[in-house]
């Protein structure tokens, strides 16, 4: 008697778990396959009414005006991306190994006040910086952008990294210098190569938000300057109250989403190992 | 290392003394001492922004409930975990402006499929110009915000679950003790300092959001939907006003520093006992 | 008596030629001084010479060593390699070899890259050669098969003789492990412990070797020194360790079971010196009573639990607690008076029932111990 109840409860509970997980996965899913589809549609067949989600006449006129559109501000996100990537790469990773493997007077203070700007809403920021970077001729410039993008990359960088390099185990280098290394050789030929997946990870996070990031990018560029593209879609999009070209809209979406999905994917174990908190 | 506290820490002492001034872009900068906080202090529509970020803050809530369902749904799946779990994370790996445009299009009033379907249904009688009533534009930022942001805690719960050793749940099952007991007694305390970081960070986060909301209704109507974040945009973008801007930030600052206590806290107290 | 001796000749061999490792007056501290590792070290270690340490956890084995191989710099004092001084050398530049307590190869290396990695960094030699060289390491130690695995892929004993082998093909002039298989389970500790000693013999290296374990000391040292506090107790083969310890300490650390221990009073009667404790009372001998020149009050009396002898008669009487089978041995536990002592003698000689019996000991095999733990005979 006991035992068939406890399966109906079991049963009850599985199909409450399969259509919950079901629902989730559809406010992700469905969206995105509105999107795909949008961004196959002409012109034309935003007019007619009504919900579907297979084009009634598949074009690829919005892809062409797109890529069209966002062959400059393509390559200022890349420029800004990856430049802010081996910028901050050059400070964080012996700035986080330094803080995850050695001693120095002042270490603790030092990590604070890193760690408090890990949190610190740095918009807050935009108008001192803006206004520096007015002054020291930065404006509008790709290496203004690299640089105002350390101010939150590097933080985070160094906060997972510091974690990664405090675990490895505490002999590593020592044995390294017993065996003929320096104490930075010992950390180019033995710790870096170790840390190699971790490093990369990071590396892919600080392409992203270099490539993700609007509102520095939009103070500091203008349309004669190296504008990301995240920014020009920004702009797109305001005022479109009236007729705007959906499908266009949907492609560049695409385009701007996929290297940032893709690289996410890549990096997020370790993501979750730097926020495992137990 | 010094270069690099002085990149974070100069911008933000220069603020401190540009929000004592009249502070345009180009010309005459005058000192004014505290008069823009007083200003802000005392302006009606100051107090609209500080309820818009408290109720666009509250998206932290519905995050966090999404976030722990999903989580405990993919941690026992069987089949296709690592798959579904990368899905779940895609309305954050999107840029947030990216997620935004989606999101303007799904709620667009004449073209957008959703509302569009509504009306065929005849659930709405005319488009709905959500972005013209503050309350509704309100509540669509947020749960905007929500749809975009949940996953970030879906990590962090979810790699916390799954560090939870199967001998607890057998242990507690040998005891005796029932589904909803084994959430409550086994699950619930292990993920309790997962969830405060969790919870504190997002908040702290998103207290400062300015990208998405400002995109999707550019702070209107009127100031209804100027959270912190997008007012101190408006001062330094639109009004040039960056004295002012700052001393938005400051409030913004103090605002979420409470959270930012909290998180030091539980971080420091989770690093010591992984010391132990 | 030779304990005192043991450590003067010691001193004095700090001149001779086939000295190989020499440490004096080494102090090194921690947390601005506040912390003292050890202090007063004065050693001398000979070309072919295997030394262990050995000392109970915190007395500062590792941070000897440490100073040793380069990765601490001493505070005080100096360490000179084959007559060289390398006190403040890099530890690339001393040419030695330290394998680390908890495994530490590199994990991103095949086994052979890790053995190879000392090559690569100090050496110009060939590809060819360095490859001789790993493959001759390699079959000494019995790894060759190993050769191109991860060191993830080896078990825990596979892994230290990997780290032995990234040490061995260095061909260094002294080898420094600290407590290398203490991670590893007592059968395979047992037999690796013999191989490290055959290794030795073959090799003709120093060696020096740090445990806590004392049986690991005794069956593995030429030298042993014993610490306690940070600070050298003694040195000395290991039978003038077990025979004839220096100090309260060294009596006690070492041996199992450990020495009996009874405080005593010594006092000059009319016909000599007595020892009394609570429960019996002995009367030194005059050769002996002459080597205490008249030393009074109290002391504590130590005799190893072989040397107490269990019979018919005896000096005391003691109730049998339990009869330990250890093989050939019974280790027979005993209370007299308030104290607990423990004899040895040959198994089944006492019978399981028994519940009380005589205890008999011999004279000459006692140590006395001042209350400052000094040895007092
Ligand atoms: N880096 C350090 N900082 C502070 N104190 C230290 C450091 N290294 C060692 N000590 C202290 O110095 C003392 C001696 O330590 P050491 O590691 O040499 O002991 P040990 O004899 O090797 O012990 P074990 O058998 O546990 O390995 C201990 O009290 C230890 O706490
Ligand atoms: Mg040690």
């Amino acid at each position: 008697m006991t035992h068939n109840t406890v399966k109906a409860s079991d049963y009850a509970f599985t199909l409450l778990r399969y259509l919950t997980l079901f629902g989730l996965l559809g406010t992700i899913l469905i969206p995105l396959a509105f999107v795909i589809s949008v961004s196959f549609r002409p012109p034309e067949e935003f007019f007619t009414s009504g919900v579907y989600l297979i084009p009634k006449n598949p074009s690829l006129e919005a892809w062409e005006q797109a890529l069209r559109f966002l062959v400059e501000p393509l390559k200022n996100s890349l420029l800004i991306a990856s430049g802010t990537t081996i910028v901050s790469m050059l400070i964080a990773v012996p700035g986080a190994y330094v803080f995850g493997r050695k001693e120095f007077p002042g270490k603790d203070i030092i990590y604070y006040a890193l760690f408090v700007s890990l949190l610190f809403p740095h918009i807050l920021l935009i108008a001192p910086i803006t206004d520096i970077w007015f002054e020291i001729k930065l404006y509008n410039t790709v290496i203004g952008m690299w640089l105002a993008l350390q101010v939150f990359v590097i933080p985070f960088m160094i906060y997972i990294l510091r974690d990664y390099f405090e675990k490895l185990p505490q002999n590593l280098e020592e044995a390294a210098q017993i065996y003929g290394c320096t104490e930075f050789t010992a950390f180019v030929r033995v710790v870096l190569p170790i840390a190699m997946p971790a490093v990369v990870a990071v590396a892919f996070l600080a392409f992203l938000i270099g490539w993700n990031e609007f509102l520095f990018a939009n103070m500091l560029t203008s349309g004669q300057g190296p504008r990301p593209a995240i920014v020009e879609l920004f702009l797109l999009t305001q005022g479109t109250s009236g007729n705007v070209y959906w499908g266009r809209l949907m492609a560049i979406t695409l385009v701007l989403g996929t290297p940032p999905t893709v690289l996410y994917l890549f990096a997020r174990s370790y993501l979750g190992q730097a926020f495992n908190i137990t | 290392m010094l270069a690099l506290l002085l990149i974070l820490w100069l911008p933000f002492t220069r603020g401190i003394w540009m929000s004592l001034h009249e502070w345009p872009v180009v010309g005459e900068r005058t000192f004014i001492g505290f008069d823009n906080y007083e200003f802000l202090l005392g302006w009606d529509t100051f107090y609209i922004s500080i309820k818009a970020t408290i109720i666009y803050g509250l998206s932290t809530v519905l995050q966090l409930v999404i976030a722990l369902v999903a989580a405990l749904l993919i941690v026992n799946q069987k089949w296709f975990k690592n798959f579904t779990s990368s899905l779940f994370l895609l309305p954050y790996t999107l840029p947030p402006v990216v997620s935004g445009t989606v999101w303007l299009y799904l709620l667009d009033p004449n073209f957008g499929p959703i509302l569009t379907a509504l009306t065929d249904y005849g659930l709405l009688e005319n488009g709905l110009f959500w972005r013209s009533s503050g309350d509704l534009a309100i509540t669509v930022i947020t749960l905007v915000g929500a749809w975009t942001f949940w996953p970030f805690m879906f990590i962090i719960i979810l790699a916390t679950l799954q560090s939870i050793p199967e001998e607890h749940y057998e242990a507690a099952k040998i005891y005796g003790a029932n589904r909803v007991q084994r959430f409550l007694k086994v699950t619930l305390p292990q993920l309790k300092s997962a969830i405060i970081v969790a919870v504190t960070l997002r908040t702290i986060w998103n207290l400062s959001k300015v990208a998405q909301p400002l995109q999707m209704t550019g702070g209107g109507p009127g100031y209804d939907t100027s959270v912190l974040g997008i007012l101190l945009y408006r001062f330094a973008s639109d009004n040039g006003r960056m004295g002012l801007s700052f001393a938005v930030g400051i409030f913004l600052l103090l605002l979420t520093s409470v959270f930012i206590v909290v998180f030091i806290r539980e971080n420091r107290r989770s690093q010591q006992t992984e010391l132990k | 008596m030779p304990p005192k001796a043991a450590q003067e000749t010691d001193k004095q061999s700090k001149s001779s030629p086939s000295t190989h490792v020499l440490i004096e007056d080494m102090r090194k501290t921690f947390d601005d001084g506040s912390i003292v590792a050890c202090q007063d070290i004065n050693l001398s270690i000979n070309e072919d010479e295997f030394v262990v340490f050995v000392g109970p956890s915190g007395c500062g084995k590792t941070t000897t060593l440490r100073c040793i191989a380069g990765l601490e710099i001493p505070d005080s004092g100096h360490v000179e390699i084959q007559g060289r001084e390398v006190t403040h050398l890099k530890p690339k530049d001393r040419d030695v070899a330290f394998v680390f307590q908890d495994i530490t190869l590199f994990p991103h290396m095949t086994v052979r890259q890790n053995i190879q990695f000392g090559l690569d960094m100090k050496t110009s030699l060939s590809g060819s050669e360095k490859e001789e060289k790993v493959r001759e390491v390699a079959q000494m130690l019995g790894i060759e098969e190993l050769l191109d695995r991860q060191p993830s892929a080896l078990s825990g004993g596979q892994q230290q003789r990997v780290s032995l082998g990234r040490a061995m093909v260095m061909d260094p002039s002294a080898f420094l492990l600290d407590e290398p298989f203490s991670a590893l389970d007592a059968n395979l500790r047992d037999r690796m412990r013999i191989e490290v000693k055959k290794l030795q013999q073959k090799l003709n290296k120093s060696m020096i070797f740090v445990t806590h374990d004392q049986e690991e000391a005794m069956t593995l040292g030429d030298k042993i020194v014993v610490m306690n506090d940070g600070r050298i107790q003694q040195i000395g083969s290991p039978y003038e360790i077990y025979n004839e310890p220096a100090n309260h300490f060294v009596a006690q650390f070492i041996g199992s079971p450990s020495t009996n221990l009874m405080p005593c009073t010594l006092e000059a009667g009319r016909d000599g010196i007595s020892i009394s404790s609570g429960f019996f009372e002995l009367e030194l001998p005059p050769d002996l009573a002459d080597q205490i020149n008249g030393y009074e009050g109290r002391v504590d009396l130590g005799v190893r639990p072989e040397h107490l002898e269990l019979g018919e008669d005896g000096i005391f009487e003691a109730d049998i607690q339990v009869v330990e089978p250890h093989g050939s041995r019974d280790a027979v536990y005993l209370t007299a008076g308030d104290r607990e002592l423990v004899a040895v003698v040959d198994a089944g000689v006492i019978p399981q029932d028994r519940d009380t019996i005589q205890v008999d000991m011999d004279i000459d095999k006692i140590w006395l111990f001042k209350e400052s733990g000094e040895r007092l005979l």
